[in-house]
């Protein structure tokens, strides 16, 4: 079966309960692509009238919905990061249920966050999914500063927020579980920038295989990380996605390459690569953000990506792709991992695993920029990540 | 040795057929009384534990509110513990089937998108949207669907206190695969819905918790208690095990102490068949020893046999006891969600220590009966097992001592409880023992006394009388078989008959008002159904109520006891005589109740905890622990644990505001009750309630209770029947025995008739004798059970009352069944030819 997990080393009743909470994951995750409720649901258009600050806000009517925040960090004495933060809305109903309980909901609030040591090689993953009640989690209303909110993962007390600040965002996760723990702030270096015209995110050849995307490429970075019980102040860079839509995939796509890279020139780079049932590329696209914050987009055709390397997870058995050469123009960059293992396992949703890390960009053998990459739908079992 | 019992026990087997199936199905009556009702018994905890697996899976700890419901907010505080690995809220309300009488679904509200793995997880749909927004989806289990014609997709009509509300089966998922003793009558539905349609929001009955690997569960569970706060409890699923198996522990006692007394009676008879067996096989013994046979190998063959009896008594005796708990297990899971509001035996499972313990019974009784007699018949000599004979020559000559032993048991009993030893809980059962221990030691002397002045004029009843004393060495142990078992019957007839007046007079006293109003769904005491706020209004405003009285009740705690505890409008004009006071002043009680906001208890608690006026009584309230003082004991008749009765006022102050749960309503003068209810039937067709007159109230009562006791009756007539299967076998001892003897007559000219004639007529006459012991033990037995065992177990005040016409009635059937079970050997007896006459004999 095309979902079956394939993560033998999890035992006993865990696996059991993984198991059946994959099923649940899965249902979930697919019922847009077999369920064909696009008429319930509003679908990307290339015609999107963007209004901001509204639109940093949930976008209540589209099935899936994310704030995707990835960096590089480095404390006080040197030590280097990577992280992710992210918040996703998963919409169950375009509309909420009428019904006299605090536990009526249409969304889901689910929140990803991992930390890469790159001193160490360690890297940590920390989850929540709740559903959206009062009590458990939800999404702010503009202009309250809150974005988005929801409990920490079970055995944690704190919360997980997304605000903005005004000019960009703050955000913080913690996992009392783990001891890890992200707490920062943000302000943009670069203006907000459209992936694909007017924000208009193609997905594949189908009408409604679209999101809308947009992005703030640079951000200045500061706060704080806590890893194994240690705490480090720390300053540098993010990157943030908000995406949003419905049925952006095509039922053929099983997973995807994406990139999202920070030049030393001041440009930056973001390309996605959509892999169908056989690996080959199904869909690609790419922005190349110039030093003034004029985008250029990227058809398939108009750029090249080369697998270098691999690494198989010793969790998964999930065989990732660990270098590439990529070809935009005359450019010919190489990225390299930072760290092998930087697999997010979920563990609350069965076989969601994918490999979201930190990456350096050379040119010529020298180092150019960094930036993160996301890889999913590797391994015999996995649900792409949205 | 082997191949001769082999061929022995066939050909005995062919010889005496009736003797042979008379003592099997002896140890299968014995085997089964006790089986059934452990079978019951163990199955009523396993079906609340059963229950509690299908609910809550593999939870490590549950918290439970002290009140029916907890608010969801402490939801998040379970889930911000370290040591929590995964916690989720249930919202569970029990609901009736529309058209069906007495029918409740359990339906689980459950968060459908918690990421835990619970028992139901078949239950989640592929269609989220549906399980959301659908109006009343909600996942059935198969073997309900299919038992009521239902598909998915069909809409089910179910009443949740006074709303009606229509279900749509959205799946069928089989819950009984993950947890086989659930109830196939669960229903699983989202938390919102279920909480909009059938309850209210904000609350929750449960959350259970999933304990991170390697972390100290009772940690945790403190931890918790400690944040949560007392209004909760924190407990392991051992823990609400124990609470119920206390809850209803009296209930079972009571099952396994009558069981007990059926193996008692089921032991007599299985001694009874063996001295039968042994009187047929005596000359055949004298043979095989007079040939050389050790009096060891005798022993052995003696023994045997036995053990081969008692063993296809217990085979005989499992299917009898399975079929016994199969046939009476609605009406003990009637009691159960009655009384208890537990959950109903819906399968019945049996346990393979239960075997053992049938094996154990019948077998290990068998031999015990036998041993005295095998080690007796094996030390004989040749010619005393030849000559003609009797068994217990010597009873007759001990007859004084072993009185004297059972006077000594009465006596040593009743000093120990006079002395201190009423203070026991169990001091009742100590008290039966001795009574039934004693009184088939006084039998032979009482044979003995009551036949001695018996004057023989011809060869009829008296002669028979007369030959029944004579006759003690065997007579002596059917009449006192029969005499346990009459005495069992007797007790428990009067006990029930006077528990069953005195709850009438109760129920005419306390039910004053003219009609009772309960949601449909309301289970019993302590259940949340509840009416709706308009419906009550709309009652109180209608054409020719006078007043209404509202109830609103709920279980509490108070230190680790469940009460139940009812809140009423204690000043209601004219509601004073609800309550008859066991304790306190009328007036002054009532006043304190109304306005110092005092309680008045039921007698169950105040016995149990030994708390009177004057003393207080702390209760759960909502933020801690409040000592309500004591204004009165009220005549309560609770199978709970205890009651008290509150002033709705308090119960808003302490518990904060509620909806009521019944309405009572009284009536303008001269309006006809039966005229009113149908009026208000009319009035308010499309709500879920039920709407009965004070008598159909009353009459409902009655026939809880004895739907209550249905089984003990099971219980008298098993015992009843082994008693009776005693005397066909004592009465076929006493025609082998007798040959010789019945021989004589034949040859001095008795007629068949005539033979025939005494042999019926002892059969009857041990009846009367057990009969006459019975009665006796029985009175005795029932006083202790009227004023020890159930002041002990339940604290409820029960007044002495004759049922006449039902002991009247068991008398003549145990007389005519006396009767008809001396028709056998009597037949056999007057078959005998005057050449059966020995040498010997003459």
């Amino acid at each position: 079966m095309m979902f079956e997990g394939k993560r033998q080393k999890v035992k006993g009743k865990r696996k059991d309960r993984r198991k059946a909470l994959f099923i649940v994951f899965c249902i979930w995750f697919f019922m847009g692509w077999t369920q064909g409720e696009a008429e319930e649901w509003q679908i990307a258009v290339p015609d999107y009238e963007w209004s901001f600050p509204q639109d940093h806000w949930a976008r209540e009517g589209y099935k899936t919905e994310w704030w995707y925040f990835t960096g590089h960090l480095k404390s006080e004495n040197g030590r280097e990061f990577g992280y992710q933060f992210t918040f996703f809305r998963v919409g169950l109903l375009p509309t909420k249920p009428d019904l006299d309980s605090d536990w009526a909901a249409n969304n889901l609030i689910m929140g990803h966050a991992a930390i890469s040591d790159l001193e160490t090689g360690q890297h940590y993953f920390s989850e929540s999914i709740h559903r959206v009640t009062p009590l458990l989690g939800g999404f702010g209303v503009y202009p309250d500063t809150l974005l988005a909110w929801s409990r920490g993962p079970v055995g944690t007390q704190d919360r997980w927020l997304l605000r903005w600040n005004g000019d960009a965002f703050d955000f913080s996760a913690v996992d009392a579980g783990k001891d890890m723990r992200i707490d920062l702030r943000t302000r943009p270096k670069k203006s907000l920038i459209f992936q694909g015209p007017k924000g208009y995110s193609k997905k594949g050849v189908g009408e409604s295989a679209a999101s809308q995307y947009y992005s703030f490429t640079r951000l200045e970075t500061e706060g704080s990380v806590t890893v194994a019980g240690e705490t480090f102040d720390v300053v540098g860079e993010s990157w943030m996605d908000k995406e949003f839509g419905s049925n952006q995939l095509d039922e053929n796509q099983v997973g995807w390459d994406w990139f999202s890279l920070q030049l030393d020139d001041g440009r930056e780079v973001m390309l996605y690569v959509l892999r169908d049932k056989t690996n080959a590329v199904d869909y690609a696209r790419g922005t190349i953000v110039l030093v003034d914050g004029q985008t250029q987009y990227l058809k398939r055709d108009e750029f090249e990506i080369q697998e270098t390397g691999s690494w198989t997870s010793p969790e998964t058995d999930a065989i990732y792709p660990a270098g590439w050469i990529i070809k935009v123009g005359d450019e010919i960059l190489t990225v390299q991992s930072e760290m092998k293992n930087q697999e997010n396992q979920a563990e609350l949703v069965g076989t969601l695993f994918y490999w979201e890390g930190a990456v350096r960009v050379l040119r010529a053998g020298k180092k150019v920029g960094r930036g993160y990459v996301e890889l999913t739908g590797y391994g015999a079992g996995s649900v792409p990540g949205l | 040795m082997v191949r001769y019992f082999l061929k022995a026990m066939g050909a005995h087997f062919k010889a005496g057929r009736m003797l042979f199936v008379l003592t099997v199905f002896g140890v299968a009556l014995g085997v089964a009384s006790v089986l059934s009702i452990q079978i019951i018994n163990q199955n009523a905890l396993a079906a609340f534990e059963g229950s509690m697996q299908a609910v809550s899976g593999d939870a490590d700890l549950s918290v439970l509110g002290r009140m029916p419901t907890l608010p969801e907010s402490l939801y998040v505080d379970v889930i911000g513990d370290v040591g929590v690995a995964a916690a989720w809220p249930l919202y569970r309300v029990s609901v009736a089937l529309a058209d069906r009488e007495r029918f409740y679904l359990e339906v689980i509200g459950f968060d459908f998108f918690a990421p835990v793995r619970v028992p139901w997880d078949g239950g989640r749909p592929g269609d989220f949207s549906d399980v959301l927004a659908r109006p009343g989806w909600a996942a059935f289990t198969p073997t309900l669907a299919n038992e009521m014609g239902w598909a998915v997709g069909d809409s089910v009509k179910i009443y949740s206190g006074s709303r009606a509300v229509w279900l749509q089966i959205g799946a069928l998922v089989d819950f009984q695969k993950l947890s086989p003793l659930a109830s196939p009558k669960v229903v699983v539905m989202d938390i919102a819905q279920a909480q909009h349609l059938l309850g209210r929001s904000g609350h929750v009955h449960q959350i259970d918790i999933r304990v991170k690997d390697g972390v100290d569960v009772n940690g945790v569970r403190d931890r918790l208690q400690e944040k949560l706060g007392v209004s909760v409890q924190v407990v392991t699923p051992e823990q609400r095990s124990r609470q119920t198996e206390g809850l209803i522990s009296a209930f079972r006692l009571n099952l396994t102490a009558l069981s007990l007394i059926s193996l008692f009676v089921g032991l007599f008879l299985v001694y009874s068949s063996t001295q039968a067996s042994l009187v047929r096989r005596r000359a055949e013994f004298g043979m095989l020893r007079s040939i050389g046979t050790t009096r060891r190998q005798v022993f052995g063959l003696i023994v045997g046999e036995v053990v081969v009896v008692g063993s296809l008594g217990v085979v005989l005796g499992l299917v009898l006891g399975y079929w016994g708990a199969k046939a009476n297990v609605d009406v003990v899971s009637s009691t159960l969600t009655n009384l208890y509001l537990l959950e109903e035996i819906s399968t019945l499972q049996l346990s393979p220590w239960l075997f053992g313990v049938a094996g154990l019974i019948g077998v290990g009784g068998a031999v015990l009966g036998a041993l005295l007699p095998a080690v007796d018949m094996s030390r004989r000599d040749t010619r005393s097992l030849l000559s003609a004979f009797t068994l217990h020559e010597k009873i007759g000559s001990f007859a004084p001592h072993l009185c004297g032993i059972g006077l000594g048991v009465f006596v040593v009993v009743g000093v120990w409880f006079l002395l201190g030893g009423w203070q026991w809980q169990h001091a009742g059962f100590v008290l039966a023992v001795g009574l039934l221990t004693g009184l088939p030691l006084l039998t032979p002397m009482a044979i003995h006394v009551l036949t001695r002045g018996i004057q023989i004029r011809s060869f009829g009843l008296a002669y028979s009388l007369k030959s029944v004393g004579a006759r003690l060495q065997t007579t002596a142990f059917a009449v006192a078989a029969l005499a346990i078992a009459v005495s069992m019957l007797v007790g428990i007839t009067l006990m029930i008959g006077s528990f069953r007046e005195t709850l009438n007079v109760w129920i005419r006293t306390t039910v004053v008002a003219d009609v009772y109003v309960t949601p449909s769904s309301w289970r019993g005491q302590g259940d949340e159904a509840f009416l709706e706020n308009d419906l009550i209004q709309a009652m109180r405003n209608f054409d020719g109520v006078r007043a209404m009285d509202q109830l609103r009740g709920f279980l509490v705690y108070s230190n680790d006891h469940r009460l139940a505890l009812a809140g009423v409008d204690i000043g209601v004009p004219g509601g004073a005589s609800r309550f008859t006071l066991l304790d306190g002043d009328f007036e002054t009680a009532f006043e304190q109740v109304h306005k110092d906001g005092w309680v008045l208890i039921g007698e169950t608690l105040a016995r149990k905890q030994n708390l009177w006026v004057g003393d207080s009584v702390p209760i759960y309230v909502m933020d801690g622990v409040h000592e309500f003082q004591i204004a009165g004991v009220y005549y309560d008749y609770n199978a709970q644990g205890g009651a008290v009765v509150l002033d709705l006022k308090t119960v808003e102050k302490y518990w904060g505001p509620g909806s009521i749960n019944s309405v009572a309503l009284y009536l303008e003068p001269g309006v006809d009750t039966e005229v009113m209810v149908d009026a208000l039937k009319a009035e308010f067709e499309t709500s879920a309630m039920d709407i009965r007159s004070n008598k159909r109230l009353r009459d409902e009562a009655m026939m809880i209770f004895d739907q209550t006791f249905a089984v003990t009756r099971l219980l008298q007539g098993i015992s009843l029947l082994i008693a009776v299967c005693g005397i066909a076998l004592m009465l076929l001892v006493l025609a082998r025995e007798q040959v010789s003897e019945l021989a004589l007559y034949r040859a001095i000219g008795a007629t068949r008739r005539q033979v025939f004639g005494l042999f019926v007529g002892k059969g009857l006459g041990m009846g009367l004798l057990g009969l006459v012991m019975g009665v006796v033990g029985g009175i005795a037995l029932a006083m202790v059970l009227i004023f020890v065992i159930n002041r002990a177990y339940f604290g409820w005040t029960i007044q002495v009352y004759w049922p006449w016409g039902a002991l009247v009635e068991q008398m003549v059937t145990i007389l005519g069944v006396s009767v008809l079970a001396s028709l056998y050997p009597a037949l056999k007896a007057s078959k005998t030819p005057a050449t059966e006459l020995g040498r010997d004999d003459v």
